[in-house]
């Protein structure tokens, strides 16, 4: 595209005017009537800046502002709480196994105690049956022996005396008392 | 025939006395934009901060931007506090600025408008013009922002104190008392440098309200007279460059705010402080390309 002449002229002429005018206006008003400075308009333009600080202030800086403060602190306390718990647990699970170990440890002797305890008993018992039964055999032997010598003793009584009977009976008729006595007696040595 | 916007806001009608114009409707209209946009947040602020609940849409796209801008704040202040302190006045010089830059370049600004009869010639009067091209509406925000730092400045470290940063009466009369020839000479010295900051400080307003307008009025002229030669395509670039210009100059006119409220909050004297920041804003204006 080709910018002639004549176009660049008819930008240039606008600024010139421009220019001039405000070589004008500045004659007539001073550095600031150029700018635009009008105390009205600076008035109105810091009370419209007001406004805009004002409600920003109120509804939505200071609320938003408090609330992510809140929330930062809030997650900041959250992390130092989960490291605490997951060191408490570790801590407990530390301890929980070093209980558990110890309690393991524990019932071993005290199965260990009783089963040396249980045997000795068992001993113990077994021995006292022993010699009980021991007892009560030579008891039954001894009982038997006297038993059996009281047995021998009553039937040779028994016997003498069926003996002494049946020679009585026998000799009655024929002896007289003298003589029966000597054969009796002559009797009972022989048995 | 072109019409080059005159750096005074041309006035449209008038209310009683009051001369309404084309700026200063536009920052009406960013008023109202940001009045609805206040009760829009706010009635989500309602609708999500008691329930606990995760804020969703706007009011979360918000949260997002106000996290930046406090995280650009802290940079600066160093303590959240101040941060939080500084947000509504830095945020709403910055979100003001913005939009009305933005809005700018909106289709209509600049391109409606009345034709009058001024000195015997017919003479185009766009209705609307972006609010920063008017230097009431930037010298207003200019000598707020620094009026503010002077009596947060005030408030913080006490009146005695603060006017010891410009008129150094107690330094000069710690240093006669010393009785050093030395240090008399310096706090002599000083209180000449105290006074400059003075002027220093109606050169802030100057610089930022200045620097603004600047920026923002070369823009329109750039693309008014773009669209005059050419009224296709080859504006495009650059308007995509006052994108950024209208950007940069929010950042930069609500950085240099923020630097002064903290400067003038701090305890000790700022004078090289100074001078780095405003060499900051001169790196600032560097990066900014040339329109």
């Amino acid at each position: 595209m080709i910018i002639d002449i004549h176009q660049i002229s008819q930008l240039l002429i606008p600024i010139a005017h421009a220019a001039e005018e405000a070589a004008n206006t500045e004659s007539s008003g001073g550095a600031l009537a150029t700018l635009g400075v009008n105390w009205k308009l600076f008035i109105a333009q810091l009370v419209n800046f007001g406004i805009i600080l004002a409600v920003l202030w109120k509804f939505v800086f200071i609320p938003v502002a408090k609330q992510l403060t809140e929330r930062t602190e809030k997650i900041e306390k959250s992390l130092s709480d989960a490291d605490r718990i997951t060191k408490e647990k570790d801590e407990f699970t530390k301890w929980r196994e070093a209980e558990i170990s110890k309690t393991k440890a524990q019932a071993a002797t005290i199965v260990a105690a009783a089963e040396s305890e249980a045997n000795k008993a068992k001993q113990q018992i077994a021995e006292q049956t022993k010699q009980e039964q021991d007892k009560i055999i030579r008891q039954a032997k001894d009982l038997i022996e006297s038993e059996k010598q009281k047995a021998v003793r009553d039937i040779k009584s028994e016997v003498a005396e069926m003996v002494t009977a049946a020679t009585e009976k026998i000799l009655r008729q024929k002896l007289d008392n003298k003589t029966d006595k000597e054969l009796i007696k002559e009797s009972l040595k022989s048995i | 025939m072109l019409a080059i916007p005159p750096l005074a806001a041309e006035t449209i009608f008038y209310i009683g006395s009051f001369p309404v114009t084309n700026s200063y409707i536009n920052s009406t209209i960013v008023v109202i934009g940001f009045i609805i946009f206040a009760f829009i947040i706010n009635a989500a602020i309602k609708k999500y901060y008691p329930l606990k609940k995760a804020p969703k849409g706007i009011l979360n796209f918000f949260e997002g931007v106000l996290e930046f801008l406090l995280g650009y704040i802290d940079n600066v202040t160093k303590d959240r506090k101040k941060t939080i302190r500084f947000l509504p006045l830095v945020g709403s010089l910055f979100l003001f600025i913005l939009v009305s830059n933005w809005m700018g370049l909106l289709p209509g600004i600049g391109s409606i408008g009345i034709t009058e009869m001024v000195n015997g010639h017919a003479e185009f009067i766009p209705i609307f013009r972006p609010a920063n091209t008017d230097l009431n509406m930037t010298l207003s925000m200019a000598v707020l922002a620094v009026t503010a730092s002077h009596f947060l400045g005030i408030v913080t470290i006490g009146f005695f104190k603060y006017a010891n940063k410009f008129i150094k009466f107690g330094d000069l009369y710690q240093a006669i008392k010393s009785m050093k020839p030395v240090n008399i000479l310096t706090a002599v010295i000083e209180f000449f440098v105290g006074l400059i900051e003075i002027v220093s400080e109606v050169a802030k307003m100057v610089s930022l309200s200045l620097r603004l307008l600047g920026n923002i009025f070369a823009g329109e002229v750039l693309l008014t007279v773009l669209a005059g030669l050419i009224p296709f395509l080859i504006p495009l670039p650059f308007m995509a460059l006052e994108l950024l210009v209208g950007f940069i100059q929010a950042v930069v006119f609500s950085m240099l705010a923020l630097v002064y409220l903290t400067m003038a909050t701090a305890e000790t004297h700022g004078h090289a402080e100074t001078g780095h920041d405003e060499s900051f804003a001169e790196a600032e204006e560097n990066q900014t390309p040339a329109v």
